[in-house]
């Protein structure tokens, strides 16, 4: 299967002569779920904004869909993240807004006509089943319900890759494995996933191949 | 708001104040008239060789002869008040005089004061009375108030414009969070601005909406409180309201200010 996502000795640093990545190379498949693991600080966080291109690394190439995206303006980025859903950690909710309106906001940004995106909202938060939920603010959701809604909104525009960061942080096990088994579905239906965790519990329930760092270095491509 | 609308609202009164002048230096020079004074008992024969050497100027219009009657009955009906005045005196103090319409754009020639001058030596006539001098008063007065105001108005705009960059500012910083999942959901560059942009366009054009609310409120009351107790000066101060043009010109500035105002602070504050 081709490669989704090619890094090549990419290198990173924010301030001398600390390397927060250092000469990481790795190629992730179309349609593969891997994990990247590693202790706090080892880079995962800086690895994914690479990949996102929130970050731009100090040295190297990263090549998304066969395209190098350190060479799209920067007013052209927005096209690259059409593309991917991106969870955080902080689950960077809008807490202003309804669970309808935060889930939509990626489908808001492509234009999409209310009533079709009113559909595509639903159907995703049926999925997460929190569609009973939809007309509710965030702040009265608990903290799994709010983490699945920044999962329909990574998810609602069916992107070709998922990116999620420590996106069981701070959840009970049993919250932690129904999330992560959302994301084996999204991938069941074609889309790249990438989740930075360092919950070794989820790595050996659910790994199919785990990326390692350590101090900002690759240190195990493994296939489990 | 208030500053936006105070200094649209300054150069709105100064525009209204110089619209006046301009209307009265307009009127003024429309019935631009010059009157030949005569002398007292001047026969019939002299008078119509003075009316003859007047009507043969090419600056003059229409010519007219007004009696030392119809001069005093003139001032009775101009000035009420002082016709004890005259009664007092006994006699009709006016002489007999001959006004002379100039025609149009004549009088911004140069040729009608050598003309005037050249009438003061016609014999007969005792003086000449040329109210060019209002006009042009009138006129520098109207030009001194829109330079005024729009000095004022400029100083207060420029002080509106960073009012506007800070509150788009404080917009965006307030909505960072927001902002920052745009820019991660895919949002374009234009996406993410156009309210911030559209956001000071509505400040500045309310902000002048409101002022022309205002200067139209301050033109119908302001007479009625000062009422005839201001006499000639009331012409001068009953403003007449903006033309539609220099309304739109007003909103239209007050939109171009919010639209500069929030792009600077976008620009400055907005790193997409």
């Amino acid at each position: 299967m081709a490669d989704m996502i090619e890094l090549y000795h990419i290198w990173k640093q924010y301030q001398k002569p600390v390397w927060a990545l250092s000469d990481i190379t790795l190629q992730v498949k179309k349609g593969e779920f891997c994990f990247v693991s590693g202790p706090s600080g080892s880079g995962k966080t800086t690895l994914l904004k690479t990949i996102f291109r929130e970050l731009v690394p100090t040295h190297g190439q990263i090549i998304i869909a066969g395209k190098n995206i350190l060479r799209i303006p920067g007013s052209r980025i927005y096209q690259l993240r059409r593309q991917m859903g991106i969870v955080f950690q902080d689950f960077r909710l809008i807490f202003h807004k309804r669970v309808f309106d935060n889930v939509g906001v990626p489908l808001q940004v492509l234009g999409m006509p209310r009533k079709e995106m009113r559909r595509r909202v639903f159907n995703t938060l049926r999925m997460v089943n929190l569609h009973h939920k939809i007309w509710e603010f965030p702040a009265s959701l608990s903290y799994g319900e709010q983490q699945r809604v920044a999962i329909a909104r990574a998810v609602v525009n069916n992107p070709r890759i998922i990116l999620a960061d420590e996106p069981t942080g701070n959840l009970d096990t049993e919250l932690a494995f129904e999330i992560i088994g959302l994301f084996k579905e999204i991938n069941r239906h074609g889309a790249t996933v990438i989740i930075c965790t360092h919950d070794k519990e989820i790595i050996r329930r659910f790994a199919e191949r785990v990326l390692f760092l350590h101090s900002g270095k690759l240190i195990g491509k493994e296939a489990v | 708001m208030t500053i936006i609308c105070l200094s649209f609202l300054i150069i709105g009164v100064f525009l209204s104040l110089s619209n006046n002048l301009q209307f009265l230096a307009r009127q003024l020079s429309e019935n631009l008239a010059v009157v030949f004074f005569l002398e007292k008992g001047l026969s019939p024969s002299d008078t119509e060789a003075v009316m003859r050497t007047i009507r043969s100027s090419p600056h003059v219009g229409q010519v007219r002869y007004v009696t030392p009657q119809e001069a005093l009955r003139r001032f009775r009906q101009r000035f009420p008040q002082l016709q004890e005045v005259v009664a007092g005196l006994g006699l009709n103090p006016f002489p007999p005089s001959v006004e002379a319409v100039l025609k149009d754009k004549t009088a911004e020639s140069a040729d009608v004061l050598s003309f005037i001058d050249s009438m003061r030596r016609v014999k007969g006539i005792e003086d000449i009375q040329f109210n060019r001098d209002w006009v042009e008063r009138m006129r520098s007065l109207s030009r001194l108030a829109r330079a005024v105001g729009f000095f004022l108005g400029g100083i207060l705009v420029l002080a509106s414009f960073f009012i506007i960059s800070n509150v788009i500012r404080l917009n965006v910083l307030a909505r960072k969070n927001e902002v920052e999942i745009l820019r991660l959901v895919g949002a374009s560059n234009v996406f993410i601005r156009v309210p911030f942009l559209m956001e000071g366009i509505a400040i500045g054009v309310l902000g002048s909406l409101l002022s022309l609310a205002l200067i139209y409120g301050v033109i119908r009351i302001f007479p009625v409180y000062l009422g005839s107790s201001l006499g000639v000066l009331q012409e001068i101060v009953n403003f007449r309201y903006l033309s539609v043009g220099q309304c739109l010109s007003l909103v239209a500035g007050g939109a171009v200010m919010g639209f500069l105002g929030s792009l600077s602070s976008l620009a400055r504050f907005l790193k997409i």
